[in-house]
């Protein structure tokens, strides 16, 4: 296993060279220019000069991309070209957002999935386990802003029950724990609602797969109790895929979130590369998506290691 | 697959006769039948939406805005009294061209990548599996967006971007296959008779890789519709006053209160389409799969 996470690990770099040519190209391949869209038509052609210089548009495209890779080696990602800031800054301020929302959404879609599935598969064929499959089927077919909209309506303007602006607002953090915490509620249902659906599906093919082994019949033979076989035996074998299935779409959640922090206008890090893009901000679509893509790389590698630890006959 | 009717051997009349098999094991699968009738009438009512759609579908008429569903307007006005019934029909089109487009656009360049790097292996391999680990490291909807948004709000932009992201993913799994349908005994067999590589990769590999691929083309084309949408949504695709699933849905946010109608027919015609697409990929993959084939004997069994 320790070779394999070796050889995993000696791929990222290459990945990440790949990954940060193919950010850079995105942003210099297609049309629209920085400066025009940040200093407007009518600036000086000498403000527009000294923004190019202070950018480095001014050179080449392998001087611009040796220039930036240099500096993202020493952790560097520059500056933005709107807000002055520092790169390393916003996302510092937008990264934690972002991991709260996705993570409220895999709470949620856990909370749904375990007991959901695990219900499904001892009842098969029952209404609980129709319900389970009309569930996963709709989740997949719902498009998640779709979802958010109708929850909105519902539980927002009809019920009067939550609130649904307020993620990362300074007066909602200065609040108790409701005021703190309710504006995630359906967000975070709509962001899950994918990942409920794949996890309770996954959760409950193999549950009746490990239900149907014979170490099961063991257990019953043995006599012990039925919620021991069912959380101990059966469980704890049919969690496995599950537990790796949950770790990459966590990484893939903070990518999907764009949509949902467009609606609640969450300050995350999907609407920052959403308003980077349309205002051609180079250094933080090139920052941003790198971290993004690190952050997914993360997330794919653990999940690899934590199906070999759990799983003590898989040898890499 | 398409190259079948050019090959001079006696198998093509065979292969007609199991994909004659497979048209006729498809409707057994009642689930699979319901979504592709319905898909099929979605498809003919948005292509012939010139006709079947009761109203122009940019036509303001102010003094009918914000109407509830009625006899008149089945999926009532919208904010500028246009008939939501007639703007589904004709966003329908751009969803649907966008979806078929996609799976085109990555059926040309991810099926040729996917075989080339499962049939060769070594280095092709490893050079062109990087390349997709990179496209794969990408969140694949801000991937999309980061394109669109760069190359400007446009459908065809639309269109590049969703193929972009979907042939890589459809690449890697057309290898995974290829991988393991190149050591099946057949493809030993074709090779010791001296087949040249290109007639084991296209007449003997291929053919027996249909069902993942056609499988998974459907789940591009489920994938490409939520997409455009999404894109549409966040104001990257069609541009107003051009109808469209999800531009329309994202100017229904200001409605919420008043016309929720407005937000639930885009939102239950993308669903509706996407649980038809999902149904008849289930129905063609235990149709094109022989070992998954029901005959009247297994059917009693079953029961």
């Amino acid at each position: 296993m320790w070779s394999y996470l070796g050889r995993r690990l000696i791929q990222v770099p290459l990945v990440l060279l790949v990954v940060s040519l193919m950010t850079f190209a995105i942003t210099r391949a297609t049309p629209g220019d920085p400066v025009t869209i940040m200093l407007g038509m009518q600036t000086s052609p000498e403000a527009a000069k000294a923004m190019r210089e202070e950018f480095n548009l001014d050179r080449s495209l392998p001087e611009q991309y040796g220039l930036w890779i240099a500096k993202v080696l020493t952790g560097d990602l520059g500056r933005s070209m709107r807000l002055n800031d520092r790169v390393t800054t916003l996302i510092a301020e937008r990264l934690p957002i972002s991991l709260q929302l996705a993570s409220a959404g895999m709470l949620f879609a856990l909370l749904v999935s375990i007991p959901l599935g695990v219900i499904a598969a001892l009842r098969r064929n029952s209404w609980i386990d129709y319900l389970c499959t009309g569930y996963t089927v709709l989740g997949f077919a719902v498009p998640n802003f779709g979802l958010a909209l109708i929850l909105i309506y519902v539980f927002s303007i009809r019920l009067d029950w939550l609130p649904i602006t307020g993620i990362g607002s300074s007066e909602a953090e200065a609040g108790g724990f409701w005021k703190h915490y309710s504006p995630f509620i359906i967000p975070a249902i709509a962001l899950g609602s994918l990942q409920t659906a794949m996890l309770t599906r996954l959760l409950r093919s193999s549950m009746i797969d490990v239900l149907s082994q014979d170490y099961m019949r063991t257990a019953r033979a043995k006599g012990l109790l039925p919620a021991n076989i069912v959380i101990i035996h059966a469980l704890k074998n049919a969690m496995i895929p599950f537990v790796t299935m949950a770790a990459v779409q966590f990484g893939y959640m903070i990518g999907v979130q764009v949509t949902i922090e467009y609606i609640f206008a969450v300050p995350g890090m999907g609407s920052a590369v959403l308003n980077a893009v349309i205002n051609r901000d180079f250094p933080v679509i090139q920052g941003f998506t790198l971290v993004i893509a690190v952050f997914f790389l993360v997330m794919n590698i653990l999940a690899d290691m934590m199906y070999a630890l759990l799983d003590p006959r898989i040898r890499y | 697959m398409a190259d079948a009717p050019a090959l001079p051997t006696p198998a093509p009349i065979k292969f007609r006769g199991s994909l004659a098999l497979a048209a006729r094991q498809f409707p057994r699968n009642r689930a699979a039948t319901i979504g592709f009738v319905i898909l099929l009438l979605i498809c003919l009512a948005t292509a012939f939406a010139p006709w079947v759609a009761p109203y122009d579908p940019i036509q303001i008429k102010l003094s009918m805005k914000l109407k509830p569903p009625s006899f008149e307007h089945p999926m009532g006005t919208d904010h500028f009294g246009r008939d939501v019934f007639s703007r589904m029909l004709w966003g329908g089109r751009t969803s649907l061209a966008v979806g078929l487009l996609v799976v085109g656009f990555a059926f040309t360049f991810g099926v040729p990548l996917g075989l080339a790097s499962g049939y060769f292996g070594g280095k092709v391999d490893n050079m062109l599996m990087r390349l997709v680990d990179a496209f794969l490291t990408f969140p694949p909807l801000l991937l999309a967006v980061a394109l669109v948004g760069l190359l400007g709000p446009d459908i065809k932009n639309v269109m590049l971007a969703l193929g972009l992201v979907q042939a890589p993913i459809l690449a890697r799994m057309i290898r995974g296959s290829a991988l393991a349908v190149r050591e099946d005994v057949y493809v030993t067999a074709a090779r010791a008779l001296g087949a040249s590589p290109l007639r084991i990769v296209l007449s003997h590999m291929l053919r027996n890789m249909v069902s993942p691929i056609v499988v998974q083309l459907t789940a591009v084309f489920a994938a490409a519709v939520v997409s455009e949408a999404s894109l549409s949504f966040l104001g990257f695709g069609t541009q107003p006053p051009e109808p469209s699933w999800g531009r329309d849905m994202s100017e229904a946010r200001r409605f919420l209160g008043d016309a929720p109608w407005m937000f639930l027919a885009p939102t239950s015609v993308i669903a509706i389409c996407v649980l038809s697409i999902n149904f008849m990929g289930d129905g063609l993959r235990d149709a094109l799969d022989p070992r998954a084939w029901r005959t009247r004997r297994s059917v009693k069994a079953d029961a």
